[in-house]
């Protein structure tokens, strides 16, 4: 393929909760890039973000609802293409 | 004149501590694993301990479960003080208030009379096997090697503590505010013929000079009384007119879920280490074998005076069932090693 895949990114608000979450996404997503700003931590990939329920609760040690993702999440660049209870894939569609 | 408002990022000289720069890297880590990696001095010792002159005061050889590097184990739950000191005083929190609604309504007082006569003989002076599941928890306290080990047990011993605790609340309240109750429990402790497999489990346990091998013994009743006696029968007094008893035990087995989650963990850890594994496996069996006979008895005899009294409740059946769930459990743990 010759075309690149466009950037997506989810930005993050920077805290203790959030750093598991953060962890997890970049366990799951290797090729990651993660910026940390004051207060905040940008992610960006190229072609989709995965975030899986189970690595979350790893990192967390506690049971985690894909819900929770809205109070972790300032905003995102892309489709929420996938979101039930299990996975939450970020990615243009079109 | 005009202003321009702009940001500026001024990159931290470190992002974490030390100790989690050497194993990770400089990147921002979690409060628990700053707190728990590598905290627990392993060189330097001045003197050896009078007591034992072959150890140092921390050292690996206090038990024969061993694991190559133990921060390779960190606990599922991330637990180091604050958490864990909010999360129990929220459990006790809510325990209080279940309390205060037991003794408002008397709840305790109106139990079935064969209900009753379960609490003494065999529930209320379970605080003494709670109170010696303490004492070893402790021994791991002191003698696991490496902090991520050894908080865990730390943080056990004070769960036992609780849970000791909430056991005498109950027999307070039970015995309409005096303590008259918790003494009659003791005596069963220590006189009736039925504790007395468990009550000489638990000493053994104890004085078990390997921390390790007295954790997973205290485990194996654990993993036979919490189910049974917390849950199988609890469902048994929601349809047999002792709500109450259902209302406290429900702690008591939240609790057990928890204590499962870094336990579990941490026998797997052992399990599948990469340079110790196969004697921990090895180890884990005989183990095993050594204890699992003294607690099925143990928990047989409480069983049977529960059966006695409420002749529906079919704890033995209970038992024979949890029995096999925890074989089938520690047979996969151990693989072909048993």
């Amino acid at each position: 393929m010759s075309d690149t895949l466009r950037q997506v990114g989810i930005d993050i608000q920077e805290s203790e909760e959030n750093r598991g979450l953060v962890a997890a996404i970049r366990a799951d997503n290797p090729e990651l890039t993660v910026r940390h700003l004051p207060g905040l931590v940008k992610i960006q990939a190229a072609g989709q973000i995965v975030i899986n329920r189970e690595s979350v609760e790893r990192e967390l040690g506690r049971e985690w609802e894909t819900g929770e993702f809205q109070l972790a999440i300032v905003s995102f660049a892309g489709n929420l293409s996938e979101w039930d209870d299990d996975r939450i894939i970020v990615k243009w569609e079109h | 004149m005009q202003y321009e408002l702009r940001y500026q990022v001024i990159e931290p000289k470190r992002q974490t501590y030390q100790n989690v720069i050497d194993r990770f890297g400089d990147q921002p880590a979690s409060r628990y694993l700053e707190a728990t990696l590598d905290v627990e001095p392993r060189e330097n010792f001045h003197y050896r301990p009078t007591w034992d002159q072959h150890r140092e005061l921390y050292d690996a050889d206090y038990t024969v479960l061993k694991l190559k590097d133990p921060y390779s184990y960190t606990d599922p739950r991330q637990f180091y003080y604050t958490p864990y000191v909010t999360n129990r005083a929220n459990l006790h929190d809510e325990f209080t208030k279940q309390m205060a609604y037991l003794e408002e309504r008397e709840l305790l007082a109106k139990l079935p009379a064969a209900w009753r006569t379960v609490l003494t003989t065999a529930i209320l002076p379970l605080r003494h096997y709670e109170s010696g599941a303490q004492m070893v928890s402790v021994g791991g306290a002191r003698f696991a090697y490496g902090t991520s080990l050894e908080q865990c047990c730390t943080f056990a011993a004070f769960d036992r503590i609780g849970n000791a605790q909430m056991l005498s609340r109950v027999g307070i309240a039970l015995g309409a505010g005096t303590g008259d109750l918790l003494q009659v429990a003791k005596r069963e402790w220590l006189d009736s013929e039925h504790l007395q497999p468990l009550r000489r489990f638990t000493e053994e346990a104890m004085v078990t000079p390997d921390w390790a091998e007295g954790l997973v013994a205290v485990d194996l009743v654990d993993s036979l009384i919490y189910p049974v006696l917390y849950r199988e029968l609890d469902e048994i007094a929601l349809t047999s007119g002792a709500g109450a008893y259902s209302l406290f035990t429900q702690y008591l087995h939240t609790w057990f879920k928890d204590q499962r989650k870094w336990l579990d963990a941490l026998i797997k850890a052992w399990a599948a280490d990469g340079e110790h594994g196969v004697e921990n496996r090895e180890h884990l069996s005989r183990i095993v074998a050594t204890w699992n006979p003294l607690a099925h008895e143990a928990a047989t005899e409480l069983a049977r005076v529960v059966d006695h009294q409420l002749p529906d409740a079919g704890t033995v059946a209970a038992l024979a069932r949890t029995t096999a769930a925890a074989e089938q459990r520690w047979a996969q743990v151990t693989g072909g090693a048993a």
